[in-house]
């Protein structure tokens, strides 16, 4: 066993199945959160039949994905059009790879870390916009191209943003970041002030990233019927809807990870502390979502390219000059 | 600025919201209480000695006004009194024309055909929505399902005097 282990292939493997297994049914489960905190919201149950309280429902909804017919327009540009959804779910899945889960607990341990999955995430716009361009659908194109319109907005503040935890540990690599935090403190407080606002601005961006109220422009479905994904049905369309639940609990896991400490925290074990940081974001993320009106697009490109990049520009000086003066 | 503090009024407003139990009644499993003179059903009455109200007089096929009652009378001795009167031989009321109006409760002057409160259930066929003479007289079995409405009821509430009958 042991021997087989060894060889790094078997190994990275052997990773990526549980990885992508445990990410899948996290996100079966956050789905149902969702489903139920939205109903809670405007005073319905959400799902109550498939299992005790609804449980069972996202198996449900994975059944009745496989089932469905799939239909391609005859207008499509086919190779494209079955290329995005994979390659979607993919990109999303692969910045789980360098999330320290607790301490030596990763994938992965790569030296630029933070790069790693700011670039996945980054490219993630690519299969949206592969879809939007290939169904041969007004709305989803217009959707892609809001979602490329929006990329190039968010991108700079967020990638800014996170590079704050890196000038102030002076590493790229997350399981450095996080026992940083661990031995120091939690970068949302340090340096004080800034990381709180770094933290926010990380957070927002994130926000318009997973396609989130209230920057779901691209998927605006009272104008866009479901944006890129309009053309989509069965397994596929699945897949795009699941991409982008699995990439918002990885941004919450990186968010938590590069600024609330990651795996660190009192009395609980550190595994502990990540499920609840994370799961914590995403509620927030949910609860924002059934709370707040969509943004237009030009609205977000106004808030990212005026406020958000000289903001986030100047507290990356300020932070530089923080390190190199006191400490 | 402005949009801050309204975020976080949403917020707050769809946190108090969704503590709050839903409004949501799992219908087959809960039902919730029914108003007094809820117009589910018919139902046609029975008097005490269990002869039947209904004289046969027609009036309720005559102001319906989707026509979906259709009633054949007959004279015959009652087999409770042995006075011979009207009676309806044949009774059907199709519930699928009916907009559930009320105007034959209101218009029968024996209190005959009444409304029951029970929803109405969907049915499988075209068939199950025609109510027949048995089933209207079995919905008037149970008392507590049966709306308080008849038609003297209604006449009463409406003239306490009751000069339109006195005329």
């Amino acid at each position: 066993m042991a021997d087989l282990l060894a060889n790094p292939w078997l190994r990275g493997l052997l990773q990526g199945a549980l990885l992508i297994t445990v990410m899948m049914t996290a996100v079966a489960w956050i789905s149902w959160f969702e489903r139920k905190f939205a109903g809670r919201v405007q005073s319905r149950l959400g799902p109550t039949m498939v299992g005790p309280s609804g449980l069972l429902q996202p198996l449900a909804d994975a059944l009745k994905m496989f089932q469905k017919q799939e239909l391609i327009p005859s207008a499509a540009d086919s190779l494209l059009f079955r290329l995005a959804p994979p390659l979607a779910l993919f990109l999303a899945l692969g910045g789980a790879a360098v999330l320290p889960i607790t301490q030596g607990m990763l994938a992965s341990d790569l030296d630029v870390g933070v790069l790693y999955v700011l670039a996945f995430s980054g490219l993630l716009a690519f299969p949206i916009w592969m879809a939007g361009w290939s169904s041969s659908n007004k709305y989803a194109l217009l959707g892609g191209m809001r979602m490329v319109a929006q990329g190039i907005s968010y991108e700079i503040p967020m990638v800014l943003a996170a590079l704050v935890p890196v000038v102030v540990t002076g590493s790229l690599s997350l399981s450095d970041i996080v026992t940083y935090q661990a031995t120091h403190h939690w970068l949302v407080l340090w340096p004080p002030g800034l990381g709180l606002i770094a933290f926010i601005i990380f957070f927002t961006m994130a926000l318009a990233e997973g396609n989130r109220i209230p920057f779901d422009i691209p998927e605006a479905e009272s104008e866009l019927v479901a944006g890129p994904a309009t053309e989509y049905t069965a397994i596929r369309f699945g897949l795009i809807a699941s991409a982008e639940y699995v990439h918002s609990l990885i941004t919450c896991a990186f968010a938590s990870t590069l600024f609330l400490g990651g795996w660190d925290g009192p009395f609980l074990p550190p595994l502990c502390w990540i499920l609840i940081k994370t799961v914590g974001l995403f509620v927030l993320i949910t609860w924002l979502r059934w709370s707040l009106l969509r943004v237009r697009s030009d609205q977000l490109m106004a808030l990212c390219w005026k406020y958000l990049v000289p903001l986030s520009l100047g507290i990356l000086l300020l932070t530089g000059a923080f390190i190199q003066w006191v400490g | 600025m402005g949009y801050l503090t309204a975020t976080v009024q949403a917020l707050y407003s769809t946190l108090r919201q969704s503590l709050k139990k839903p409004t949501t009644v799992e219908y087959p499993k809960v039902v919730r209480p029914r108003a007094a003179r809820l117009r589910g059903s018919f139902a046609l009455l029975k008097d005490a000695a269990g002869d039947e109200n209904c004289i046969g007089c027609k009036k309720c096929e005559k102001i319906c006004p989707s026509d979906v009652i259709a009633l054949t009378t007959v004279k015959k001795p009652s087999p409770v009194t042995g006075k011979s009167r009207g009676y309806a031989s044949d009774f059907t009321l199709n519930l699928q024309g009916c907009i559930i109006c009320e105007l034959c409760v209101q218009v029968c002057p024996a209190d005959a055909i009444v409304m029951v409160r029970e929803q109405e259930r969907p049915a499988f066929s075209r068939e199950d929505l025609v109510l027949t003479m048995d089933r209207l007289y079995r919905n008037g079995e149970n008392a507590e399902r049966l709306a308080w409405a008849t038609a003297s009821i209604l006449a009463e509430t409406q003239d306490p005097e009751r000069t339109c009958l006195k005329k």
